[in-house]
C-alpha cells in the first residue's frame, strides 16, 4: 500500500537532495586538486532543480496537494521556490572563488548550502505546523555551521555561537507557541487551524500562542527587538554566507510568517496586526539610526537588512485593518518586496565581496576612490545601494511604492502613521546608502590601499556573473515592474484575494 | 478535550511522588548514620578518586555519542516500518532502503574523515580533518 505521491511536484526537492548527497560523496573521494568538482555539481544541481519548477508552472493540473494537505504545490509555493532556487544559484556563484581561496571543507560547504536551499523549498510548500517547523530548522541548522566556517577566525566562531544560541531560543519560542495552537484547536494543518480557531481570536492563550510564533519568526527575519545576532553574525561569517542569511534565510522566515499568519490565523488579524505594527516601526527606526553610525560595510548592510525587514512587515500590519481584497494586496506587496530585495541585496553583497578583495578591507573609509580604479564595480555598487534606498528608476523604488500602496490602501489612521514612519526612514536610509557611494566615487584613494595590481585585478568570473545577473534584474524590473508583480500577484491565492 | 482522560496520568504522577518521597524520607529517618571519610568521598567504581570530575576530555567521545544517537533514532524509524512490513510492501522497503543508505553515507563520511580512528598520530589527524593543501600549494 503506497501513499499517493506526485513525484513531479516533489521533483525540485528530490533533485536538490540527490545533489547534496552526491556532493558529499564526491568530496570524500576526490583528490584535493579536483575538489572544484563539488562546486560544479552543486551549481548544476540547483540549475536542474529549476526545470521541474518550470514544468509545474506550465502544467494545467492546478494545485497539487499531498500527504493530507501538508505539502501543497500552488502558485505561491512555485513563485517562492523559484526565488529560492535563483537566490541559491547566485550565492553559489559568489561562493566559488571565496571558498577556493580558503582551501578547506569545500565539499561540506556546498553540502550544507544545498541542504539549506532544500529546507527553504520544502518550507514554501508546507501547510502544517510540523512540516513547517522541520523546514525552518532545515534552513537554519546548516547556517549555524556555515557561519562558523572559517574556524581559525575568532569572529567567525563568535558569529556561529551567537546565531546558534539565539536561533535555538527562537525555535523553542516557536515550538511553545505551536504547542498552544495544537492544544487549543486540535489541528495541525493550517486549514484546520483556521476553521477551528475562527471564534477563538479573543482567548488569552490563543493570543499568547500567536505572539510566541511571531517572536520565533521575528528572530529568523531579524526584526527589532530580535535582531541582536544579525550584525555580529554577518560580520564574522564568510561574506557569501552572510549574503545567504540576509536574503534566503530571511525570505524563508517571511514565507513562514506569510503562510502561518494569512492561512492559519486569518480571523485573528486583529491580534497579529498590532504586534507586527510595533515590530515594523521599531525595525525601521532603530536599525536605520544605528546604521548611520556604522564604519564597516558588512555591518552597515546587516543593519540595512534589519531595516528592510521592517519595510517588508508594513503590509502585514495593513492587512489587519482591511477587507479581503486589501488582504490579497497586502500579501502581494510583501512578496513583491521580498523578490526585489533578494536581488538588490545579493548584488550589494557580491559587490562587497569583490570590493573587499580589491581594497583589502571591510572599512568604508578604505573604499575611497574605488570608482577611480574600478569604475564598473563602482557604478554597480551605486546601482545596488541606490536601489536599496529606493531611488527611481531602480527596482527598489517599485518595492517601496507597492509597500506604501498597501499601507495607504488600508486607510486607517494607524496605517497612515506607519506609512509616515516608513517615509521618514526611507530618507534616513538614503543618507547612509549615499555615503557609501560618495566614498567610492568622491573620496581620494587612502594611503593604506593595496598596490596597483591588487586594486586593478579582475573580478572572478563567477562573482562577476552573480553581480551582472542581479544588476540586470534590478535595472530591468525598475522599468518593467510587471516582471515582478506578475509573479507576486499570482501568490495572492494563499491570502484568498 | 475530556479531562477524565488525564485521570490515569494524574494517579501515576501521585504514585511517583509518594513512592520517591517515601523512599528518600524513610531512608533518612530509619537508616543508621555512621560517616567515615571513605564513605563521604565521591563514588567512582570502588577505586579511590584521583582527579576532580570536571575535566577536559577528547572531542572524539562527543562524536561517538552523536553517532550513537543517530543510529538509535534510525532504529526507531525501522521499528515503525517493521511492524507494518507486509502492508507497506515494496514501497516501504524502498523508502526504508533509501533512508538506511543515507544513514550509512553519514557513517562512511565520518569514517573517511578519520573521526573513528582512535589512535592516529596528532599530525596525521590534523591533515585528515583539515584537508589543508598548504604543502601542495607551496
Amino acid at each position: 500500500m503506497a501513499p499517493d505521491i506526485d513525484y513531479l511536484a516533489l521533483a525540485p526537492e528530490i533533485t536538490l537532495a540527490v545533489t547534496a548527497v552526491v556532493v558529499l560523496l564526491l568530496d570524500l573521494f576526490l583528490p584535493r586538486r579536483q575538489k572544484y568538482w563539488t562546486a560544479i555539481v552543486a551549481v548544476l544541481g540547483v540549475s536542474f532543480a529549476a526545470l521541474p519548477l518550470i514544468a509545474l508552472a506550465v502544467s494545467d493540473v492546478g494545485d497539487r496537494a499531498m500527504l493530507g494537505g501538508s505539502f501543497v504545490v500552488d502558485d505561491f509555493a512555485l513563485v517562492l521556490k523559484g526565488l529560492f532556487v535563483i537566490a541559491g544559484y547566485l550565492v553559489l556563484l559568489m561562493s566559488v572563488g571565496y571558498v577556493e581561496s580558503d582551501r578547506y571543507y569545500q565539499g561540506e560547504y556546498y553540502f550544507l548550502l544545498l541542504m539549506s536551499i532544500l529546507g527553504s523549498m520544502v518550507l514554501a510548500s508546507s501547510r502544517d505546523l510540523i512540516t513547517l517547523f522541520i523546514a525552518v530548522e532545515l534552513v537554519s541548522q546548516p547556517m549555524y555551521l556555515l557561519a562558523g566556517w572559517r574556524k581559525g577566525d575568532l569572529r567567525s566562531n563568535e558569529a556561529s555561537l551567537k546565531y546558534f544560541l539565539l536561533g535555538v531560543l527562537a525555535s523553542a519560542l516557536l515550538l511553545y507557541g505551536m504547542s498552544f495552537v495544537y492544544g487549543l484547536t486540535g489541528e495541525l494543518t493550517f486549514a484546520g487551524i483556521a476553521a477551528e480557531g475562527a471564534g477563538k481570536a479573543g482567548e488569552p492563550a490563543f493570543i499568547m500562542a500567536i505572539l510566541f510564533i511571531i517572536a520565533g519568526f521575528g528572530f529568523k527575519v531579524s526584526a527589532v527587538p530580535f535582531h541582536f545576532w544579525a550584525p555580529d553574525t554577518y560580520e564574522g561569517a564568510p561574506t557569501p554566507v552572510a549574503a545567504y542569511l540576509s536574503v534566503s534565510s530571511k525570505a524563508a522566515g517571511f514565507v513562514a510568517l506569510l503562510v502561518v499568519l494569512y492561512s492559519a490565523f486569518p480571523d485573528a488579524s486583529g491580534v497579529w496586526g498590532p504586534a507586527v505594527w510595533i515590530l515594523a516601526a521599531l525595525s525601521m527606526t532603530l536599525a536605520n539610526l544605528t546604521a548611520l553610525r556604522q564604519t564597516n560595510i558588512v555591518r552597515l548592510l546587516a543593519y540595512s537588512s534589519v531595516a528592510q525587514a521592517g519595510f517588508m512587515l508594513v503590509p502585514f500590519a495593513a492587512a489587519a485593518t482591511t477587507d479581503a481584497v486589501g488582504l490579497g494586496e497586502a500579501f502581494a506587496a510583501t512578496v513583491t518586496y521580498i523578490v526585489i530585495y533578494a536581488f538588490m541585496n545579493l548584488g550589494a553583497f557580491a559587490v562587497v565581496i569583490a570590493g573587499a578583495r580589491k581594497t583589502g578591507t571591510g572599512d568604508i573609509e578604505g573604499w575611497g576612490g574605488l570608482g577611480s580604479y574600478a569604475p564598473a564595480l563602482g557604478a554597480l555598487a551605486a546601482v545596488f545601494f541606490f536601489s536599496l534606498a529606493g531611488i527611481p528608476p531602480l527596482a527598489g523604488w517599485i518595492a517601496k511604492l507597492v509597500m506604501f500602496g498597501a499601507a495607504m490602501g488600508a486607510g486607517s489612521p494607524w496605517m497612515i502613521a506607519l506609512a509616515v514612519i516608513a517615509a521618514i526612514n526611507a530618507v534616513i536610509a538614503l543618507v547612509y546608502y549615499a555615503r557609501v557611494v560618495k566614498t567610492i566615487w568622491m573620496d581620494p584613494v587612502p594611503a593604506t590601499a593595496p598596490e596597483e595590481e591588487v586594486r586593478t585585478a579582475s573580478v572572478a568570473g563567477s562573482l562577476g556573473l552573480a553581480i551582472g545577473l542581479s544588476a540586470a534584474v534590478v535595472v530591468v524590473a525598475g522599468f518593467f515592474p510587471s516582471l515582478v508583480t506578475f509573479f507576486s500577484d499570482a501568490t495572492k491565492v494563499l491570502a484568498g484575494g | 478535550m475530556n479531562l477524565a482522560d488525564y485521570l490515569p496520568i494524574a494517579i501515576m504522577l501521585l504514585l511517583v511522588i509518594v513512592f520517591a518521597g517515601a523512599s528518600i524520607g524513610l531512608g533518612n529517618l530509619l537508616g543508621p548514620r555512621r560517616p567515615t571519610p571513605e564513605k563521604l568521598a565521591p563514588y567512582e567504581c570502588g577505586i579511590v578518586p584521583e582527579l576532580e570530575p570536571s575535566q577536559r576530555f577528547p572531542v572524539k567521545f562527543y562524536l561517538v555519542a552523536m553517532l550513537f544517537v543517530i543510529f538509535d533514532i534510525e532504529i526507531i524509524f525501522l521499528f515503525a516500518w517493521a511492524v507494518r512490513f507486509r502492508e507497506l510492501g515494496w514501497f516501504g522497503l524502498a523508502a526504508v532502503g533509501i533512508f538506511t543508505a543515507l544513514v550509512i553515507e553519514t557513517l562512511g563520511y565520518v569514517w573517511k574523515r578519520g573521526a573513528l580512528d582512535w589512535n592516529i598520530p596528532r599530525r596525521a589527524r590534523y591533515r585528515l580533518s583539515h584537508d589543508v593543501a598548504d604543502e601542495e600549494a607551496a
